[in-house]
């Protein structure tokens, strides 16, 4: 179970840069910071069992919330816990009961997939043996058997995703957290992966918390038990896509994804700009 | 509960140190260009220069002497053959030939009137031809010039005879040279290049780890995804530093033992006879660079962690690197004379000791210590540094 409370963050970025002689005197320096409110009011509670999906338009704060979620940027303020685990103050129990799959999935090419797996599971605390094993298992689920010894070094899109997916849930953790795992991915490795979601969330899988960040809405309507609309880096709507049709007062999904996400003046602005020509 | 804690770091730490030390022994080709470029460079220099010293000793043995117009000058025909000198006539193209170092003597140029003008006592005036950029022809001069010399030593003599006065006024004093040099002191004029190269194997070995543990890390992506396994990042900056600091350990050790080999392949005797490399400085190279194999990594790591890329990386790391290879220039000129802040500066002090190891003088506790010393402070320094920065560095 993953909960967030409140949370944000700030960042300060460097301002306009000027041009002509006064961008060299600023060399070095930058323009006056500008702050940046990545985000502000972020909250929602994922219960095991369920596939939760953030969803946001992009520069919401997804990123940032799963990032901060996985201890890898310290918030201003709010409260993130995992299993009632408070992540910042303890960060490496909080850790060991996730499985993140972040918006980087970079993998070692000259490891073979199978290192590569077996790497993070003995970074866990994993024996050689357990975590060894555990490769096997999930190259089984997630269908990548024939790729397990290969080195990852010229994989496709959907090889990387699958291995690294494999690689964040080696240690078998109740909670998982992916960043738009989707992206990149073609039709049959979009279904594959949606079924190994289902059944990770089932009995039979587990029971596993899952959290999933994406900007694609039949994702969210295909998959998800929850929803939690984050906009402009504050949670703007949550509950499930009935609940969420019915807020909104629409029949379509996108459309009450819009109507939700964007404020009134955001949407009029887009209609009179129209299409770039 | 601190013990267990710290066995289970240590464990977490060694698991990091195999997969990089893995990684980087599997990039075959990048450690292949380090071995072939910077290990086997600094024996092919030997070999080559003891080559090159080789053909002036065989030039010497040869005891041939290119004249001009040797026909003017029977008696000093007779003075070279009585010397055992075997007389050949030059080229009548010999200028040309000397400029292109197509010819590898000093050419004797007589004029016509050579014996008359000798009878007069008008001191006629031998030619000895070389061009001073063929290397080749300039190392024979003085050895033709000391020939012509003994020519003339010998007609002064027999004059002298002649009216009855003792030889030895001509050399109303003796000049005797007594070196202080010690044969492998002497040697050190030639070899004095070695530690360079072995320093630039070391730096050049660990060069490619550093930014590929750091800068690779981020260019993969890799690095954020690492970061959120539950590690101290003090340990996965240990176990990260230790395999670089061990890739460029090994290539000190290769680079250092690869001497003794070179050593039997030299061809010229005088030059192996001056050059003593044995096991003893193969091992004192080692106390020398291990501490600054271990200090490097850490530095070139610490300034990859901050660049996106690896290209980005390269770029700043030249400035590391161009500072350790211009340092111990420093040391190659200012010819021996030696202050004692040398031993402070990293690359500086390595070329120090080095060299003294060469010259056959012991290191003193202080020569040992003080550079140890810094080396243990870059390292640490810059370990502090990217622990520092690498969460940063995984998100940005």
């Amino acid at each position: 179970m993953i909960t967030i409370e409140h949370l944000a963050k700030q960042f300060s970025a460097p301002g306009p840069a000027k041009k002509g002689l006064g961008a060299l005197a600023q060399l070095g320096r930058g323009g006056p910071p500008r702050i940046v409110h990545a985000v502000s009011d972020v909250s929602f509670d994922a219960p095991d069992g369920c596939i939760t999906g953030l969803l946001g338009p992009n520069g919401a704060g997804k990123t940032t919330t799963l990032r901060m979620l996985a201890g890898l940027i310290t918030p201003d303020a709010g409260r993130m816990s995992v299993d009632g685990i408070d992540v910042v103050s303890q960060p490496g129990p909080a850790l060991a009961r996730m499985g993140v799959l972040s918006d980087a999935r970079g993998l070692y090419p000259r490891l073979t997939a199978r290192e590569n797996i077996v790497y993070y599971g003995r970074l866990q605390g994993m024996s050689a043996d357990a975590a060894n094993a555990r490769a096997e298992q999930l190259s089984h689920m997630l269908e990548m058997d024939a790729l397990l010894d290969r080195r990852t070094d010229g994989f496709s899109q959907g090889e990387r995703m699958k291995t690294a997916l494999a690689r964040a849930l080696v240690h078998d953790p109740s909670n998982i957290v992916l960043d738009e795992p989707t992206n990149g991915l073609d039709v049959l490795a979009t279904r594959a992966l949606r079924d190994s979601l289902r059944w990770l969330r089932s009995p039979q899988g587990g029971s596993k918390c899952i959290v999933f960040s994406t900007h694609i809405m039949q994702e969210v309507e295909r998959l998800c038990d929850g929803v939690v609309v984050v906009s402009h880096g504050r949670t703007v709507a949550c509950g499930t896509v009935g609940d969420l049709l019915a807020q909104a007062g629409e029949t379509d999904f996108e459309e009450a994804f819009v109507r939700l996400a964007f404020s009134a003046d955001e949407r009029a602005h887009h209609e009179v700009a129209g299409p770039p020509a | 509960m601190n013990g267990t804690n710290g066995m289970n770091n240590l464990r977490t730490a060694l698991i990091i140190y195999r997969k990089e030390i893995v990684d980087a022994l599997r990039d075959r080709r990048t450690l292949l260009t380090v071995l072939i470029s910077s290990v086997l460079m600094g024996p092919a220099v030997l070999v080559a220069i003891s080559a090159l010293v080789a053909t002036f000793e065989s030039r010497a043995e040869l005891r041939e002497v290119y004249v001009v117009g040797i026909e003017h000058a029977p008696s000093l025909k007779n003075f070279f053959e009585r010397q055992t000198y075997t007389v050949k006539a030059a080229p009548a193209d010999f200028e040309a030939q000397l400029r292109k170092a197509g010819l590898a003597d000093p050419v004797v140029v007589i004029p016509k009137d050579f014996e008359a003008a000798l009878l007069r006592g008008d001191a006629p005036i031998v030619e000895v031809v070389v061009d001073s950029a063929n290397q080749r022809s300039q190392a024979g001069a003085g050895r033709i010039e000391r020939l012509l010399n003994g020519f003339g030593r010998e007609r002064a003599a027999l004059t002298l005879a002649l009216r009855g006065v003792s030889v030895d006024v001509l050399e109303p004093l003796q000049v005797e040279d007594r070196d202080l040099a010690s044969t492998q002191t002497r040697a050190t004029q030639i070899t004095g290049m070695l530690p360079y190269f072995v320093m630039m194997a070391v730096l050049y070995g660990a060069l490619n780890a550093a930014l590929d543990t750091t800068a690779g890390e981020r260019e993969r992506g890799s690095l954020e995804p690492l970061l959120m396994n539950p590690l101290d990042r003090w340990v996965l900056v240990l176990g990260k530093w230790a395999a670089v600091a061990s890739v460029g350990m090994l290539i000190a050790v290769l680079s250092s033992l690869s001497f003794l080999p070179g050593q039997w392949m030299l061809r010229s005797d005088t030059l192996a006879a001056m050059f003593q490399y044995g096991l003893r400085e193969a091992s004192l190279f080692l106390v020398v660079l291990l501490p600054f194999a271990a200090a490097v990594s850490a530095v070139l790591m610490a300034v990859a962690i901050r660049c996106r890329s690896f290209k980005e990386a390269q770029a700043s790391a030249t400035v590391v690197m161009l500072a350790a290879s211009l340092l111990p220039l420093i040391n190659v000129f200012s010819l021996g004379s030696e202050s004692p802040w040398y031993l402070w500066v990293p690359a500086l002090a390595q070329n120090v000791l080095m060299t003294h190891v060469l010259k056959g003088e012991p290191l003193s506790a202080m020569q040992i210590g003080v550079p140890l010393a810094v080396c243990i402070a870059l390292t640490a320094a810059g370990v502090w540094f990217i622990a520092r920065t690498l969460r940063s560095a995984a998100v940005r």
